[in-house]
């Protein structure tokens, strides 16, 4: 099998793993615990907060570890009660769906538009915000085409007001350099096994001095902020899996542009017709959006996972009737173009062969396509 | 298409093909699917086996594909 969906989720880091499971075996004591077992489990959870720390620039005190991103992001956004916020049009449905949510409470809620490459016009920020405006949620990176936000320069925008400002870094933690201070933001969400950690461990942070009603009751974990007992493997996982992401994070970045300079030079050989989706600039290094003429991306999906490769379209397909991607929409592309696209996303263990047998399959597949469909 | 309709294996001719070969070719080529396959055929063309088709198909009721 070739894994080439490193977007939706990555397989855990051989040492990550090795280092979270005596937290599933022996070490398995719950953090709020006062004897031995439990303070051992407490010093794994505060070591990995620390490490969180380190790797995005925040102070220990401002890392809150979730359940994951969704939770994370609804978290932020359902804090609103009133007012106004501000998002754009291409955010994960974990904001997008918690800002309809805040809709059918009574709060109004701007949906930024994008350019053609998923960029949000600086301006729109600038002419979006009303006095009465109380939260800025704008993703760093877009998880369908890699397009990276100008989050500092929008946090520029945002001086001097009193706007709390997210980001949903969910894509961009532990694969380009995320400095909280850097970036100005009030919140930021990460996730764990977008960066070869383990499922079910998200992050939240939150600027000292910021203000984040619980949203869940019923403990005194994190340090009150979230309530439940810590999954402490995943949070260990999560502490050892950034500090290696970041560790090696310009090499990786080479690694995965070489690919996608590989992946496109080579499709676009034999297919010259192919669209990329995104900012060819400004964008994730592993992501790949390509949009083909006359196929869709279900079609090609599926005969990719016939042959053992896994890439993902944007739009979902298990009913027989599917949507095209909101992402690909904003952008401008029409519903069939939006329907013809593939992702492929490479990730710390794609190899060279791998991108050259991706290439060659993806051609093949097409032309298999399109001949049946004369 | 209407799934009623009788269709044909385009390869070997192989006559009246099943709802599951029916679903399959729509969702491995798509809607605008002009020649149909019966499963040998359609194993042979991709290259794959018959038995990955047929675990493709079980897949796709899983999912609740209602092409199947």
């Amino acid at each position: 099998m070739i894994y080439a969906d490193n977007a939706a989720t990555t397989k855990i880091s051989d040492s990550v793993l090795e280092k979270m499971l005596p937290f599933l075996g022996e070490q398995y004591g719950n953090a709020s615990s006062q004897y031995s077992l439990g303070i051992k489990a407490k010093c794994a959870v505060e070591k990995a907060r620390q490490q969180v720390a380190v790797a995005i620039g925040a102070e220990p005190p401002e890392i809150v570890f979730t359940s994951g991103g969704s939770e994370s992001n609804s978290w932020v956004l359902s804090s609103v009660s009133n007012g106004h916020v501000i998002t754009s049009s291409i955010e994960h449905h974990s904001v997008l769906d918690a800002c309809h949510s805040l809709e059918r409470k009574g709060i109004d809620v701007t949906y930024l538009p994008v350019d053609s490459k998923g960029r949000v016009p600086l301006d729109s920020i600038k002419e979006a915000i009303r006095s009465d405006t109380k939260l800025v949620s704008i993703m760093l990176a877009n998880n369908e085409i890699g397009t990276i936000q100008p989050i500092a320069e929008i946090r520029e925008y945002l001086q001097g007001r009193s706007i709390l400002f997210h980001t949903d870094a969910v894509q961009a933690v532990g694969h380009i350099p995320v400095i909280v201070k850097d970036l100005g933001v009030d919140f930021l969400t990460a996730s764990s096994h977008k960066f070869n950690g383990a499922k079910g461990t998200g992050i939240l942070y939150k600027r000292n001095g910021v203000s984040l009603p619980p949203m869940i009751f019923g403990g005194k974990q994190e340090r009150g902020a979230r309530a439940g007992t810590e999954n402490v493997a995943g949070i260990v996982a999560a502490g050892y899996a950034i500090r290696e992401s970041v560790s090696d994070m310009t090499a990786m970045a080479d690694k995965l542009s070489a690919f996608f300079r590989a992946t496109i030079y080579g499709i676009r050989a034999k297919i010259p017709n192919i669209v990329i989706n995104g900012d060819q600039n400004n964008r994730l290094p592993g992501i790949i959006n390509i949009a083909f003429d006359g196929v869709t991306g279900d079609s090609l999906m599926n005969l990719l996972d016939l042959k053992g490769i896994c890439v993902s379209t944007s739009s979902a397909c298990t009913s027989g009737k599917d949507e095209p991607s909101h992402v690909l929409i904003a952008l401008g592309l029409t519903e069939q173009q939006a329907k013809s696209a593939i992702r492929i996303s490479y990730g710390r263990y794609n190899t060279v062969n791998e991108v050259e047998t991706i290439v060659d399959t993806i051609c093949n597949a097409y032309n298999k396509i399109l001949a049946a469909k004369l | 298409m209407k799934q009623n309709k009788r269709v044909d294996c385009f390869a070997c001719g192989k006559q009246q093909l099943s709802k599951d070969e029916l679903g399959l070719n729509l969702k491995m080529i798509g809607r605008e699917i002009k020649q149909f396959y019966c499963l040998e055929c359609f194993a042979e063309y991709l290259d794959v086996t018959v038995d990955e088709l047929l675990a493709k198909i079980e897949e796709f009721k899983e999912q609740g594909c209602e092409l199947f």
